[in-house]
């Protein structure tokens, strides 16, 4: 029955869908607005059902069979409902639909955006949102039924899927993702309108904030959860698929600048808009890339050719689209430059040429295998070595001007007062950077140290804003400096992460003890446990530091039952400044087992620098409220 | 001047269609069948146990005969998939079939055998992995075709389906028989 249900709720939303395309057309008042929240309404039923089948453990319904057991514990039951290609779709179209459904009612509210263009916007997003829904029913229906003859028992969730990372993670990368669909939708109804609104910026900006900082907050949870999974420590990997989230990060990163730029001085229209163009069609990349199967990645979904040409075919039709509109419309809003070389203009347009230099550098390395296998040429994949080769390199000088671009006036500026004003910033973070290996007792290195003093020099110029601001508001800005400070974090826990982790693979008998980078491990005794849908062997290490105070930390190697499949749930204990991080690796016949211990400094401080970017996107939200709504005029 | 108007509009479009062209190329790639470096060249030497009778076995007795050489494991979910194909290919006498039994448990691996079926004319048990190594194995089940002289000619990867025999493997076998 719920499974029906949910299916015939699918059918709804995708009519409500069609419906809210019309819109524009059919003038019926009201009608538009009414099919956004119906479809709202019956997406978030057809998932309501999807769960409740995951929690009866309904194996008629293929999907739930596919990913579900009647041992898996309630709460990855519910996430189950998204961990494969057809609940994560439908998880997918349901934030979209909350997205638009959101969006309306907090325009309705403000009253910032004038009925024509909230109607061509709502149409824009119901046609994304239709060709989505039908994506879903007819490629990857969660909901197709299939009576087993014999009771049988669920293939279980993949023993990797099965952390607390699978609750926070997808729902929370969705919502960055999908969330851009708006400012695109945006942009899209502008460039039909052929003219801008004065404040169409500054009515756009939250709808890029908001789903920046999820993305954001939801590619630190995915880099947390490879990190605690993985069971080898390291928090980033250059997976296509990885890439494919930061792909739009990163141009969202820079549409969310070149916006600022649109709202306080009226320039850089076109690329702002284009912009926004290019930040939802990576999205649909990374979505195309994902589950179609063309790369080979840790994450990609099980395949299936139709679903491959359907979304190509669906991209090409959306973003071809709003290239066309581009090409048509763009003249309109030319306008010649009216800013000095040296100015914050400047500084914002630099940002977006490295950020979009940064896109174009992943995609290449993404793409190349697939370039070079259509040639017929070889199969290779493009790893680490290229991206850390030529991403970082582009980024360095776009973390220097992160300091330097707040303290630059809009218009004009001349390089002697500018500085005058960052010297003695500068001084100070060259001068720490220059302290921090003698003090630490850190080895030296060119690179790290250029590491260090960018997230100082970020810091720093960032703080300098806050004590030089007179008598102003601070909430405003608050919102840039957490943001940027957040940024300086992440840098400095990267590169001394990078830098500074040390580990060791040995070979322990129970009461042997190892050093390492100050600690002293000893393995204390090895022992069975039973968890609900696993049995597992675990170590029980004691840690002692240098100071005699000691911890004790648990690694262990489970074996999931369903799958028969091991997984290493490595021992790991946290503090500010470092983890440390203990992995089981497998038994010898004499009794000893072979265990990895890794020190790593400063991975605290990668996971805090995302949350503050998750922060910073809040407080700005919280000032867009605050502030009255301005009434629009046409220019 | 026209002309460089014309570029900065459509170069978005120009580089939007060459991605998508590119990826509508790719749709119908695999690239997750990595190409075997051994194609050509002869099968790599071994000698490992029988799993029924405990013999020696080495490369030597692919001469004379087309052979199908299947990696597999009685662990492996895909294997048993694939089992009643190669049962039912088995009766055709032109080419033999030689299991390549990999990491297994002996016992585990007889009794699936019975469960299954046995389609090989003999199984060699290489219970460390290290021959598998040599034939550049990297999942369970693979499929080598190798000619009379002993010379690997082909290499599936995955489960073998009826269609697969029918559209991938026949042709090469009977090209070599």
């Amino acid at each position: 029955m719920l499974p029906e249900l949910g299916n015939f709720a699918i059918i709804l939303a995708l009519f409500f869908a069609i419906v809210q395309i019309a819109g524009p057309f059919v003038r019926v008042s009201g009608l538009q607005y009414t099919a956004v929240f119906s479809q709202f309404f019956f997406l978030a039923f057809a998932m309501l059902c999807l769960i409740f089948c995951f929690i009866n453990n309904d194996v008629t319904v293929l999907f739930v069979r596919d990913h579900s057991h009647e041992l898996l514990p309630l709460i990855y039951r519910i996430g189950a409902s998204w961990g494969g290609h057809e609940g994560s779709l439908l998880l997918w179209c349901l934030i979209l639909s909350g997205w638009t459904a959101f969006f309306l009612i907090f325009s309705l509210m403000k009253k910032n955006i004038p009925n024509e263009l909230l109607t061509k916007i709502i149409m824009v997003l119901g046609y994304v949102s239709t060709g989505f829904i039908l994506f879903l029913f007819s490629t990857s229906n969660p909901f197709k039924r299939d009576f087993p003859t014999e009771p049988i028992s669920g293939n279980d969730l993949t023993p990797i899927l099965q952390d607390p990372g699978l609750i926070f993670h997808p729902p929370m990368l969705y919502l960055g993702y999908v969330g851009f669909a708006i400012a695109f939708a945006f942009a899209v109804a502008v460039l039909l309108e052929g003219r801008l609104e004065k404040n169409w910026a500054h009515a756009c900006r939250p709808w890029v904030i908001m789903p920046w900082s999820f993305l954001s907050c939801g590619i630190v949870l995915g880099s947390w959860w490879a990190y605690r999974e993985l069971g080898w420590g390291g928090w980033w990997f250059w997976d296509p698929v990885e890439n494919a989230s930061l792909l739009p990060w990163l141009a969202a990163t820079g549409l969310l600048h070149s916006l600022i730029v649109c709202e306080k001085r009226e320039a850089f229209k076109g690329w702002t808009l284009m912009l926004a163009i290019i930040t939802f069609a990576l999205c649909f990349l990374g979505t195309f890339l994902v589950r179609s199967g063309v790369i080979v990645s840790v994450h990609a979904f099980a395949n299936d050719p139709d679903r491959g040409v359907y979304l190509l075919g669906f991209m090409a039709i959306v973003i071809g689209s709003a290239l066309v509109c581009y090409l048509l419309r763009i003249k309109h809003f030319y306008q010649p430059p009216k800013f000095q070389l040296f100015s914050r203009e400047t500084f914002l347009l630099l940002n977006s040429v490295v950020l979009i230099s940064a896109v174009a550098t992943i995609v290449i390395g993404t793409l190349y295998p697939i370039v070079l296998e259509a040639l017929n040429l070889e199969k290779i994949s493009v790893g680490e070595p290229y991206f850390n080769t030529v991403f970082v390199p582009i980024m360095l000088p776009a973390l220097f001007f992160m300091g330097l671009a707040p303290h630059v006036s809009w218009g004009q500026q001349t390089v002697i007062t500018l500085w005058k004003k960052m010297r003695w910033t500068l001084f100070f973070s060259l001068l720490i950077t220059a302290l921090f290996p003698i003090v630490t007792g850190f080895e030296f290195h060119v690179l790290t140290s250029l590491g260090i003093f960018l997230g100082i020099w970020i810091i720093f110029a960032t703080l300098q804003l806050f004590f030089q601001m007179k008598n102003k508001s601070i909430l405003p800005v608050s919102a840039m400096m957490i943001a940027h400070i957040g940024i300086a974090i992440l840098v400095l826990g990267m590169t001394l992460n990078k830098s500074y982790s040390v580990e060791r693979q040995v070979k322990m008998l129970p009461g042997e003890s190892v050093n390492l980078a100050g600690y002293q491990f000893t393995l204390n005794n090895i022992h069975e446990m039973n968890g609900p849908n696993y049995q597992s062997i675990a170590a029980l290490f004691n840690v002692q530091n240098n100071r005699g105070k000691e911890f004790s930390v648990t690694s262990e190697q489970r074996i999931y039952l369903s799958h028969n499949q091991a997984m290493s749930k490595a021992g790991i204990l946290v503090n500010m400044w470092r983890d440390l991080y203990l992995a089981l690796g497998t038994s010898f016949s004499d009794g000893a087992w072979s265990v990895r211990i890794y020190y790593k400094p400063f991975v605290r401080w990668i996971w805090c620098g995302g949350f503050m970017l998750l922060l910073g996107g809040f407080l700005s939200l919280i000032t867009f409220l605050q502030k009255k709504g301005e009434r629009h005029e046409a220019i | 001047m026209r002309l460089f108007k014309l570029i900065r509009v459509g170069l978005p479009m120009m580089i939007f269609l060459g991605v998508m062209l590119l990826l509508w190329r790719g749709l119908t790639l695999h690239p997750a069948q990595i190409p075997s470096p051994l194609i050509n060249k002869p099968a790599p030497q071994y000698r490992l146990p029988n799993l029924l009778n405990k013999k020696m076995m080495t490369e030597r007795d692919l001469i004379g005969h087309v052979t199908l050489l299947n990696v597999w494991a009685s662990w492996c979910e895909a294997c048993a998939e694939e089992q009643s194909t190669l049962v039912a290919i088995s009766q055709n006498k032109n080419f033999q079939i030689i299991g390549l039994d990999y990491k297994d448990n002996l016992a585990d691996a007889k009794k699936w055998l019975q469960q299954y079926g046995n389609p090989y004319e003999v199984i060699a048990v290489d219970q460390t992995g290290n021959s598998a190594i040599d034939w550049g194995v990297y999942g369970t089940p693979e499929t080598f075709v190798i000619d009379k002289k002993g010379i690997i000619r082909y290499k599936y990867i995955g489960p073998i389906s009826m269609e697969v025999w029918e559209d991938t493997l026949r042709p090469v076998i009977e090209k070599l028989s």
